[in-house]
This record gives structure tokens, sequence and C-alpha cells, in this order.
């Protein structure tokens, strides 16, 4: 916030003082019997029972006697109950008031009356709120020696509409079956449903902007890290010495430190993009060092035979790589690569460290605001949802693999659930293995 | 005498300071069938390898047909695509069946149509009589079959030499025998060949010459049946000694 907005209400409340005084002063009573009336509600969204509070201070030598405040059509007010307090300073005096409620009218009445010049406070619970969200608004009379009149100033206030995840949430919070569930502290910690329902919509942003982000950085780090593989394989020692000074820095730093280093050191330095553009070059600039290696070490790999026989044929040093090595590589590098994709994807929650909103951050604040880990089961699973089938995948890749460059044809032998649980890697000696081979 | 199709003058070829080649002179003639013996570390195969510049030379003058292989100047491309070259270890390409391993350089080297290289792909192998196993992967392949498909493949480029570069000696012996039908088919088809080899029958009944090498020098050669029954170097005799 700047200087000059922090002074404009200070001004216009120096102003509004100076005419008052001048009225006081000219002895014109005041238009207005109350001042500083507010309106708020206790909740975010509707459908749903919310506690309203009318604040107003009476006018001076205005001694009130009754209040009455009209809810605008939707509200429900059968079940609710009302405390009125006054406030002097910290000090809070409870007034008893007659209370009566006719439809959506509440009704109270002071017997004494309430003095002039006095903070009122008037809590309503258990408003029913409709489910439709927006801007409502309160009538309000009151009763003073002068006689009846309407209540000044804003009386409007606010919410949003209720979603059907929240709608289901709170039917399911006031079922008895998840209220036994929930009175099992861990299972209301972890895996409570109330949360689990509210969890999934919101979260399900947050998850699709975590893909998004993988999906535009990794073909990002591919390319980037053939071009370092190829630099630091050239036969031009500066493009070598670039390359490897670029992979060992980024190898050799925490993600965490680069990602602060993209989002808050690089706007202070001057350069400004949006978050998604700095979140998916900082993962792409990452990613493509250790592709860079996987790559070069995949190249190097095939055997240097088939080089030449390529360039016996008459092949150039880039065809022989686009059409000869490259393909071999691929394959060979299809698992690893697999493999850095998935932790690419799990390293998109350091993102939330800098307020990215993806699937960490937004699971994070859902647990905050409802005190409640459920949130973090929730994202487990939605990473899992990617994870676990190219996990799989790398599995039945690998055996495949060890098939191929066992010399065994035809290829094509899908691993058993066991072997891709990689059960038989865990259980049996590698000495075994490599027999079997 | 015609003009030599390769002309090797003084070459010399060290790996750091071990020198592997010492001073080595050869011409080869149009049509000529050169077997290049000795024993291992001889040189045999790094000579080879120079011809096409899979090694480089340290010094000395290469030439091919009118070009000199080893001048900075050469665009060695052009040079390997009239130089057909076979392996010992194959060089199959391992992720192309066989006939796309003998089109991969037609189409991209020589810019052949699909169909040109595929017709030319087909005759080559059906040549070596695998014309049954054209959509085989090199891994569903025997040795001396994938022997065969390499062959095929440098044909395929209508090369004026071909080298061979110990081709038999990966192979299981029974499946030398193939092999060898093939290059003998191939020499007797007129094509210029230099072949290092330890296969004497074949260097007897298919070369016009026979070089011997030690030491990264040629120390004998001559007509086969010269140097294999009257040979007059030391060590010419006594490498054949120990060879039969």
């Amino acid at each position: 916030m700047s200087t000059p907005r922090r002074n404009t209400p200070l001004k216009a409340a120096a102003l509004v003082l100076a005419l008052a005084s001048l009225l006081v002063m000219a002895g014109i009573a005041p238009a207005f019997s109350m001042s500083g009336t507010t309106v708020t509600v206790s909740e975010e969204s509707g459908g749903q029972p919310a506690r309203i509070t009318f604040n107003t201070v009476t006018g001076a030598n205005e001694r009130v006697s009754e209040l009455d405040l009209t809810f605008p059509e939707g509200f429900e007010l059968a079940k609710t109950r009302t405390d009125v307090v006054t406030l002097e300073g910290l000090k809070r005096t409870p007034v008893q008031p007659r209370i009566r409620v006719e439809g959506r009218r509440l009704t109270l009445g002071f017997t004494p009356p309430i003095a002039g010049d006095s903070t009122v406070r008037v809590q309503v619970w258990d408003v029913g709120l409709p489910t439709k969200g927006g801007t409502y608004r309160l009538a309000g009379e009151i009763r003073t020696d002068r006689g009846v009149e309407p209540v000044t100033g804003d009386l409007s206030f606010g919410f949003s509409t209720v979603s059907p995840s929240e709608a289901l949430s709170r039917s399911l919070e006031r079922n008895p079956l998840v209220k036994r569930w929930n009175s099992v502290q861990f299972l209301n910690f972890f895996l409570n449903p109330t949360m689990i329902v509210l969890a999934v919509p919101i979260l399900f942003t947050g998850w699709i902007t975590s893909v998004l982000l993988v999906v535009a950085a990794f073909p990002l780090a591919i390319f980037g890290g053939l071009g370092l593989a190829f630099m630091k394989m050239s036969r031009f020692p500066p493009l070598r010495w670039v390359a490897s000074a670029y992979i060992n820095v980024i190898r050799g730093t925490p993600l965490f430190l680069q990602i602060y280093i993209g989002f808050v050191g690089l706007p202070i330095a001057g350069v400004r993009a949006p978050w998604y553009v700095t979140g998916i070059i900082v993962l792409a600039l990452n990613s493509s060092a250790y592709l860079a290696e996987i790559f070069r070490a995949g190249i190097q790999s095939i055997h240097k035979g088939q080089f030449e026989a390529a360039s016996s044929l008459g092949m150039t040093y880039w065809q022989s790589m686009r059409f000869v090595i490259i393909p071999q590589t691929v394959k060979r590098v299809l698992p690893t690569m697999t493999s850095e994709f998935i932790l690419l994807f799990k390293d998109t929650a350091l993102l939330s460290a800098v307020g990215v909103f993806e699937l960490m951050l937004y699971s994070n604040s859902l647990a905050v605001r409802g005190g409640n880990l459920t949130p973090f089961v929730v994202a487990a699973v939605y990473y899992l949802i990617i994870t676990i089938p190219l996990i799989n995948w790398v599995a039945t890749l690998e055996a495949k693999l060890a098939v191929a460059e066992g010399g065994q044809a035809p290829a094509g032998v899908k691993p058993s659930l066991w072997d891709r649980l990689g059960m038989r890697r865990m259980l049996t000696p590698a000495r075994e293995l490599r027999e079997e081979r | 005498m015609d003009k030599p199709v390769i002309r090797i003058k003084q070459l010399r070829k060290a790996f750091g300071s071990l020198e592997v080649l010492k001073g080595v002179d050869m011409d080869v003639q149009k049509g000529e069938v050169v077997v290049i013996l000795g024993p291992s570390g001889s040189g045999k195969s790094t000579m080879l390898r120079c011809v096409n510049r899979l090694e480089e030379p340290t010094s000395g003058e290469i030439w091919f047909e009118d070009v000199l292989v080893n001048s900075p100047k050469t665009d060695i491309n052009e040079v390997r695509e009239h130089v057909g070259m076979v392996f010992q270890s194959f060089n199959l390409f391992p992720h192309l069946t066989a006939k796309d391993n003998v089109m991969l350089a037609q189409r991209k080297v020589l810019k052949r149509s699909r169909a040109e290289a595929e017709r030319t792909a087909e005759a080559q192998l059906e040549k070596v009589g695998l014309g049954d196993r054209m959509d085989y992967y090199p891994a569903q392949l025997s040795g001396g079959q994938q022997q065969r498909v390499a062959i095929a493949r440098a044909l395929a480029m209508d090369p004026h030499v071909m080298l061979f570069d110990e081709v038999t000696s990966a192979l299981d012996p029974e499946l030398v025998r193939g092999v060898l039908d093939v290059m003998k088919d191939l020499a007797q088809g007129g094509m210029t060949m230099l072949v290092v080899t330890h296969e004497m029958g074949f260097a007897r009944d298919v070369a016009t010459r026979a070089v011997f090498m030690d030491g990264g020098v040629i120390v004998e050669q001559g007509e086969p049946s010269a140097v294999f029954d009257n040979p007059r170097n030391e060590r010419t005799k006594d490498f054949l000694g120990h060879i039969r």
C-alpha cells in the first residue's frame, strides 16, 4: 500500500468532523438518529446457518425502546436466537430485550430504553441463509421518544453461492454415520468425508495447474537436455565447458533455491513475467540438466560400431544421429526419462513455497482453513493418479528393454504384476537375476 | 597400366606414441581382390580403416580415384558413398528390419525414392540369399545372416570398392561358408575388394593378390599361390606355419 492512499480516509474523516462540529455549533439537530451502522455475516457462502451481526451507534439524547430488523426474502429466522450488548470501550454490557419473530421480521423491545450515544451490537445466531449468493440488505426501524424512524447507514452484506460440493459436505456433516466415523480421531484427521467432498473439486483446479506446468515444462526440458548433451559431447572445448558448468550448477543446487531465484530474485532484478511462465521456465531449466546427462549417457552407450557403420555409408554426423543413434537411444533412455518426468511432476509442489496455486498450495490452504489433514490425503491421491501408471509403465519398459538387450526375440513380453511391482527384484538376490538373464 | 582405384603412399598412423602403420605403399587396380594377411596388431585393420578415414592418417597420402582422401578439403562423405565397408561385428542398425537397414543410406545419402530404394534393397538381399528374411530384425537373424545383410547394405550404395574387415572372425564356423560364398560371387562379378581375413582357403581361391603385413609395414606380396607356397620372408613363413 502506498502512503497517499492511506491519507485519503483520514482526510475524509477530518472533513466530516469539521462539518459535524459546524452543525453542532449552529445548533441544528442532526438529521440522522443512528450512525456507523454495519451488518456482517459469519459465513462466506449461502445455504447454511450463519450469524448476522448488526452494529450501530445510537444518536445523542436519543432513547431507543424498540428495534425492528426485517431480513430479505429467502432468509430463515425460525431457529434463531439473538443477543444484544452495548459496548463502552472494552466494556460489554448485556441487554435483555423482548424478542419477537414474525416471519422475516425480528422485533427487539428494550426496557429500559437504550441510552443515546451507545454502541449497540445485535447478534442474530443461526439465521438460515439462502443458497444463492449475492448482496443482501436488511431493513430496519427504530422507535425513539420522537417516534418511529428508519435505520440509516449501510445495512448491506453479502456472501457467495453455495457449491454442490459444499452442500454435500454440509449434509454429510449432519449424517449420523459420518459423525460416528469422525469420532475416531485418526479417521477424522486424515479421512474426514466432509473434507474429502470439499477438497476433491477445489484440489482438482490445483491438480490441473500442476499437470499443465509439467506438461509445458517437460518438452522444453527435452530440447534443452538434448542441446546440452550435444554441447557436452562437442569437439569444441568452450561448448563442453559451458554445458558442464551449467549441468553441475543446476544438479548441485536444490530446485527449491532455483525456484526462489526465479520468483524472488528475478523480479527484484527487474525481470517480470507471469507466475506460470517463470514456473515453467524454472522447471524446464532444472530438468534439462538432468535430462542432458541421461541423454549423453544414452547416446554414449550406443556401440561405436553403429556410428562407424552409418559413417561408412556416407551419412553425415547429424544424419547418423538422427536416423541411427537417436532412435536407439530413445528406447534405451525412455524408462529413465519417464522417471525424470515423475520427479519433475512431484517437484511442482515446491512452487507452492512462492505462492503458485498448484495442488500442494490448494491442499495446504484447505488443510489450514479446515484444521484437518484430509486435503493432504486427497492431494496424495491426485499425485498418484499420474505417478502410479507411469511407475508401472517404466517397469514394463525396463523389462522389455532387458529382453531386447539380452538379444532374445521376439520381444514384447509383458511382465507379471508381481514383477511390475518390483517384488521379485526386491526379494531375489541380484546374482540370481543376472544368471537368469 | 590403368590408373589405380586406390593408391596408398607412405601411410603412417600412430595412436599416441604407438606407431601402428610405419609407411605403407599400395596400389589397387580396378577389379583386383587384395587379401591382406598378418598377425594381430600388424596394422591390417588400421590400414583398411584409413582408406575411408574411419581412422585419421597421421601422415602419407590415400587416393581414391582422383580424390585425396585425407585432405581437409575433401568431403569424406562423398568418398564413403563409393567405398563400401563391412565390419567384423556386423554393425547392423538393430532398430530397423533387414530391408530398412539396406534402404536407409540409399534414401538419406543417395536421395533415392522409396520405391527405388526398396527395389534395390530387395534385389541385394535376394542376391545374398535372404529374400525370405527381409522383414526380420537383426536380433532375429543368425550372425551369418546379419553379416550378409551388412554386405547387401554396402552393395546397395553401388560402391566402386568394397572393404572387408575380418568379416568372418566373429561367426560360428558353420556360418562362415555362406558369407564367403557371397564374397566369392562378388569377386567373380568384378568388384574391387580389399579383404582383411584369416581365411586362407578364400585367399587362395579368390584373391588376385595376397599382401602380408607385419609390424606396420608390408612384408611381402604377390600371387596368392606364390606367397602361400613359396614365402620368401621369414616372418611370412613363420606366420603361415602357425596358421596351418
